[in-house]
């Protein structure tokens, strides 16, 4: 065993060049608030712990582009639940970020570092993906940019490179009517990990999208193509149709948390619930602009 | 093989602290076993009890999810430091006085998220202290004293 | 005990009763307060425990060469190694080794210790140990271990005396009255009922430190039972008991599960081994492998006539201990015989407990001691008939609970409170019968635990020359308020304020011998100790000033000496009698329950610990979850020693108890290994799960055999949440649930499965 090594480099160049060096033994530090826990479980065992917080180029930044927004890697659930722009564009996300752990927690915790840990109940993940957003790689062998959608490969497994960081994400602009909302279901009231969560939004051509997490070894997007989630006229009974061959696309499996039958079952309540918070959401879409 | 030491100053409870610390030390061993400010208490280790929490350049955080080599630079007040803090003293005596403290374990990480509440929103509900006291764990009394307590303390400095 | 003494006198002072705050509370809120891990010992080793990944397994063979070699390592020992003259401990049998030798019992047993320069280093050699072991498959439910051939959790030679030894059994309890078989009701109500494996969850992980000395070994522990502790230590080493020094600062956090020696002996043995001083702080997780409640399922049949009026009783209930005895033959007893009829005047009474041994964490007591289990079929059994017979369930209660002064149980005393009065202030404080909204319903419940059937408490009080005082009470103060009541007690007897009198615990070369602290039997048995040493102060007080003054002297009022008719405070008296050469008043007091052989517990209870839990919920159906608006408590505490403190007890019993009721539990894989070690995926109630109002009354009739009426407190609050809630859940969802926790998934699946 070859003892730890902690590295604070304050360049992009310098942060990728330690992940090169030391391969799979690094592991990146940002927040701290997922691999501090594991680390001193001893569930990772790292050579090199690259604490990325002096980067010059991670950012923690939210900088708008018109409607289009970008979240640098270093934004911390609290900067982004307080930021006044995103509570009026992303509730969604908003309220999602909020259900991150404790306020101690979210004071630490990213964005960047919820979406790269790949816990398949990330809660800000679901919103972020019915968003439509992407992520903003940088690795040795350059820069890339890549859906959110497809980044996750398995549980604690993204698309990243270990030579590459997360540098930000992007959320593309959404032309109005738009409305999006989340919802998850816990043990308790207090904080809690998600049990189920999703995220929902319905866009200007009334396509709703539908991202759940904690129901498959990654989180899920599905869109619905039958038109019976964006019209509220439809009978209950249609809608929840329409619900369900949504959550048949999802494998949710028993746990200590929750039985895969009530997690199912729960898809289908949650989900109405969602649903009309993002059909709510997007008749008032103008009146909040 | 001598390990890595990585020099770090901080100002904790507004004294400025050198020390040259090894990788894996977290904030919570160097305040407890280096600074010996003991106040700061281990319990869960996974940010889920809050047992552990200071102030950090303004911030409420768990000292146990925080390498003491990244606290370098940083500002921090525990609860040592506390009755200097704008509610310090008075959520400490309304503490006693609602009869909020038994064990008193979860105390001191209690009373300090308290603090970072008040600074933040001086005039809570009893909904937004349960929300915001909800990262730290007590098993003895039930909370209902500590949000009175937090109730009792809160309003203009 | 006798009472004539402690009955008189309260008014005079004021203190008595009064909601001081809490004695320690200033260093708590300041983080000065120096908990075990808060104490630096000079030269210390850190440890760490190797543990298996498995339930239950074989040991072949423990390879340490290459966690000897990592740096900061000093010294490791496995269980392989230890000499056969090593002992075995437990607090009644001694049946636990203080490593596994060639077997590893339960998930979380450990095989070796790693000492080390750091915590780190011997987290880093722990994880170098090689453990080179076979699973073997255990008993992992009571099924499992009632099952014929079913293997045997203990080596029968660890207990050659038991008749229970081929089995799975710990022991067998038959206890009752009146005739079951023969009884005639209208109503029989037969239920199945199971109460979950839980963990105490104090606050503060389990710590130790062990310090060899010259003329001995002082072991720092944050122990319920300090002399307890001493006498494990001593008979583990082969040491007189003057030799063993426990020093116990207050625990963070105790609820039962700090009561006994759990990894003392094992560091006493390194450190005399090695030669140095060792410290071993658990985490979280192994704290949960250290201790837990007892789980349990009952079998209850409950006959009733048509009117609501109990006729018998009939219950088996098997409470799933863990791979060693521990405390659990006391708590199946105690929990079980007091249990099986509540508070209620029941004819016909039979009661079949057992406790069933299993490769699972040790069980040790837990607030209530066996009795949430016990309660929780018992209770929700007269809901079921108040159902079934369309009475209301407060009524259906007030039937059958005995008159003051009636005898309830033939071979208890009979009731000492006024039970119904308990029951209606919790009715009245919940609104019951009130109009509710939809979604919603109330459920309420009676609780008994009978209080200790044993005790031994000495105090001694010093009256020091300035007039202020220090007491030496053995009681640990783990947040219940022990130095409160001691200080309000001796500011009353002694006429001192507060802040003049130091309560000194924690410590055994200094503090004298209390049994222990459980069974909320600190206020009321070294509560009379210390009042019994105040008066012995007085007394002396008295002859004191008469021959100082030269004239008659008699006590007018307590801390009031009058003489030669000139009324002098004990202040007064001391700074006059010592003002030259110097000295002090030393007194002492005592008080004990003793060995009945003839009561099916060997001891009468001192007194009835009687509660009362009413709420109000309301139930989303179409997900399960839960919110609480409001929780009462009621208790019967005799008197209030401080009003504030006995609330305190109330609310926090309260929470706990809603915790087991609606959250918590371990989960086991089919291998032994409990799946939610810790505080992420284990629950227990934060801030936001707590009843929108909590409200915990008392009833007050000085009718306790305590200090000025008290009877014990701190206990019952958790008795009655768990059928309170389920009568509620009932009431709001029609689903009865009869498992605990009612979580929102089972809520759920009882709704729509």
């Amino acid at each position: 065993m070859s003892a730890l090594h902690y590295a604070r480099p304050e360049s992009l160049a310098d942060a990728i060049a330690i992940l090169e060096q030391y391969g799979p033994g690094a592991r990146v530090l940002n927040g701290g608030t997922d691999l501090m826990v594991r680390f001193q479980k001893m569930q990772v065992t790292p050579e090199a712990i690259v604490d990325i917080k002096r980067v010059r180029d991670m950012s923690d930044a939210i900088v708008w582009d018109g409607d289009s927004v970008t979240i640098g890697a270093r934004v911390v659930m609290t900067r982004l639940i307080r930021d006044e722009r995103i509570r009026r564009r992303y509730p969604a996300l908003v309220d999602a970020a909020s259900t991150v752990g404790s306020i101690q927690i979210r004071n630490r915790a990213t964005l960047a570092g919820n979406i790269c840990n790949a816990s398949p109940a990330a809660d800000t993940v679901p919103p972020l993906l019915v968003h439509g957003a992407t992520v903003q790689l940088v690795g040795s062998s350059g820069s890339r940019e890549t859906p959110l959608d497809g980044f996750f490969l398995a549980p604690g497994k993204t698309a990243r490179a270990p030579d590459e960081l997360l540098v930000s994400i992007t959320i593309p602009p959404h032309r109005s009517p738009y409305g999006a909302a989340f919802g998850r279901l816990t043990r308790r009231h207090g904080v809690d990990l998600a049990s189920i969560n999703m995220a929902c939004a319905i866009d200007a051509e009334r396509a709703v999208t539908f991202a759940f997490g904690a129901v498959g070894p990654t989180p899920i997007t599905v869109k619905d193509t039958s038109g019976a989630l964006a019209d509220h006229t439809v009978s209950d009974a249609q809608r929840d149709a329409a619900l369900q061959a949504l959550i048949a696309r999802t494998s949710p499996i028993s746990d200590v948390r929750a039985s895969a039958a009530y997690r199912s079952a729960m898809l289908l309540v949650i989900g109405r619930r969602v649903l009309a918070q993002a059909q709510q959401r997007r008749a008032d879409f103008d009146a909040r602009e | 093989m001598a390990g890595q030491l990585i020099p770090i100053t901080l100002t904790v409870n507004g004294t400025t602290c050198r020390s040259e610390v090894p990788p894996h030390l977290t904030l919570l061993e160097f305040l407890r076993d280096t600074l010996n400010l003991t106040g700061s208490k281990r319990c869960c280790g996974e940010g889920e009890c809050g047992a552990c929490t200071a102030i950090m350049n303004g911030e409420a955080v768990n000292t146990c999810l925080i390498l003491a080599a990244e606290a370098d630079g940083s500002d921090l007040i525990t609860v040592e430091g506390l009755s200097a803090m704008p509610y310090g003293a008075r959520l400490q005596q309304t503490f006693l006085d609602q009869g909020a403290v038994q064990c008193g374990f979860c105390t001191p990480g209690m009373v300090v998220a308290a603090q970072y509440l008040l600074m933040n929103n001086p005039d809570p509900t009893p909904d937004e202290i349960r929300e915001g006291l909800s990262g730290n764990l007590c098993r003895c009394t039930g909370y209902a004293r500590i949000v009175e307590a937090v109730m009792g303390a809160a309003g203009d400095e | 005990m006798s009472n004539a003494d402690a009955h008189s006198g309260i008014t005079h002072s004021g203190i008595i009763g009064r909601p001081i705050n809490r004695v320690g509370g200033p260093e708590r809120v300041d983080g000065t307060y120096r908990y075990v891990g808060d104490i630096k010992i000079p030269n210390v080793l850190h440890t760490r425990l190797v543990h298996l990944d498995c339930g239950r397994a074989r040991i072949h063979s423990v390879d340490t060469s290459a966690a000897l070699q990592m740096p900061g390592v000093r010294a490791i020992l496995s269980g392989k190694e230890l000499p056969a003259s090593v002992k075995r401990f437990g607090p009644a049998n001694r049946d636990r080794p203080i490593l596994a030798i060639d077997e590893t019992t339960f998930h979380g047993e450990p095989v070796a210790i790693v000492a080390a320069d750091t915590v780190w280093a011997a987290a880093q050699g722990a994880a170098a140990v090689v453990v080179d072991y076979q699973e073997l498959p255990g008993i992992y439910t009571v099924e499992d271990a009632l099952a014929p051939g079913a293997a045997l959790v203990q080596d029968p030679a660890l207990r050659p005396n038991s008749a229970y030894k081929e089995t799975n059994i710990l022991n067998e309890w038959k206890f009752g009255w009146g005739a079951v078989d023969s009884a005639e009701a209208d109503l029989v109500v037969e239920n199945d009922y199971t109460f979950p494996m839980m963990t105490q969850f104090a606050i503060e992980p389990f710590t130790y430190a062990v310090e060899p000395t010259s003329d001995g070994i002082t072991v720092y522990s944050a122990i319920q039972h300090p002399n307890y502790l001493q006498r494990v230590i001593a008979e583990f080493l082969d040491m007189p008991l003057s030799r063993v020094r426990v020093i116990a600062p207050d625990p963070g956090g105790a609820f039962g599960g700090k009561q006994h020696a759990k990894f003392e002996p094992l560091l006493a043995y390194l450190a005399l081994r090695i030669g140095r001083p060792l410290r071993l702080e658990l985490t979280l997780e192994e704290s949960f492998q250290a201790a837990r409640r007892t789980s349990a399922q009952a079998h209850i049949r409950t006959g009733f006539q048509r009117n609501g009026t109990l006729v018998f009783q009939d219950v088996e209930i098997n409470y799933l201990i863990g791979a060693y005895e521990d405390i659990a033959g006391r708590l199946v007893a105690k929990g079980s015989y007091a249990g099986g009829g509540g508070p209620y005047r029941i004819p016909n009474v039979r009661i079949l407990a057992r406790g069933v041994f299993s490769n699972t964490v040790p069980s040790t007591a837990m607030r209530g001691f066996g009795l949430p289990q016990m309660n929780w079929p018992v209770e929700c059994q007269i809901d079921e008939a108040a159902r079934e017979l369309g009475i209301d369930p407060v009524e259906l209660r007030m039937k059958n609970l005995p008159e003051y002064g009636e005898v309830f149980m033939p071979q208890d005393p009979p009731a000492d409170g006024r039970w119904a009065e308990t029951l209606r202030k919790g009715a009245d404080a919940i609104g019951w019968g009130k109009p509710l909204p939809p979604g919603r319903g109330r459920g309420i419940s009676m609780g008994l635990k009978l209080g200790p059937t044993t005790g031994a408490s000495y105090a001694i009080v010093r009256l020091h020359g300035d007039g202020s005082a220090t007491v030496l009470a053995g009681t640990s103060d783990m947040g219940q308020g022990a130095r409160t009541v001691y200080t309000q007690i001796a500011a009353h007897e002694l006429g001192l304020s507060p802040q003049r009198i130091m309560v000194v615990m924690g410590d055994t070369q200094g503090v004298p011998f209390d049994l222990q602290t459980s069974a909320s039997r600190s206020a009321v048995f070294m509560g009379n100790a210390v009042l019994r040493a105040c008066r012995d102060v007085a007394r002396q007080v008295q002859e004191l000033a008469a021959e100082h003054y030269k004239a008659d002297a008699v006590i007018v009022e307590p801390g009031t000496v009058e003489v030669g008719g000139q009324r002098k405070t004990f202040d007064q008296v001391m700074t006059d009698r010592f003002s030259k050469v110097k000295g002090e008043v030393i007194g002492s007091g005592s008080a004990r329950a003793e060995y009945d052989e003839t009561h099916p517990l060997n001891g009468r209870p001192a007194f009835y610990e009687v509660t009362c839990t009413a709420v109000e919920i309301e139930v989303d159906k179409e997900t399960g979850v839960m919110v609480f608006h409001k929780l009462v408590t009621v208790a019967d505490v005799g008197r209030a020693l401080n009003s504030q403190h006995v609330a305190m007890q109330d609310d926090g019993g309260a929470i706990q108890g809603l915790g087991h009721t609606v959250m918590e539990q371990y989960f086991m894989d089919d291998r032994g290994r409990v799946r939610n070690l810790g505080a992420l995926d284990y629950r227990i109630p934060t801030t936001m799960d707590t009843p929108r109002e909590l409200i915990s009354l008392h009833v007050e009739n000085g009718d306790g055999p305590g200090p000025y009426g008290a009877k014990g407190a701190a206990e019952g609050g958790i008795l009655a949440v768990s059928p309170a809630v389920a009568a509620a859940v009932c009431a709001a969802t029609g689903a009865m649930i009869r498992e605990l926790p009612l979580t929102p998934q089972r809520i759920w699946e009882a709704l729509h499965t």
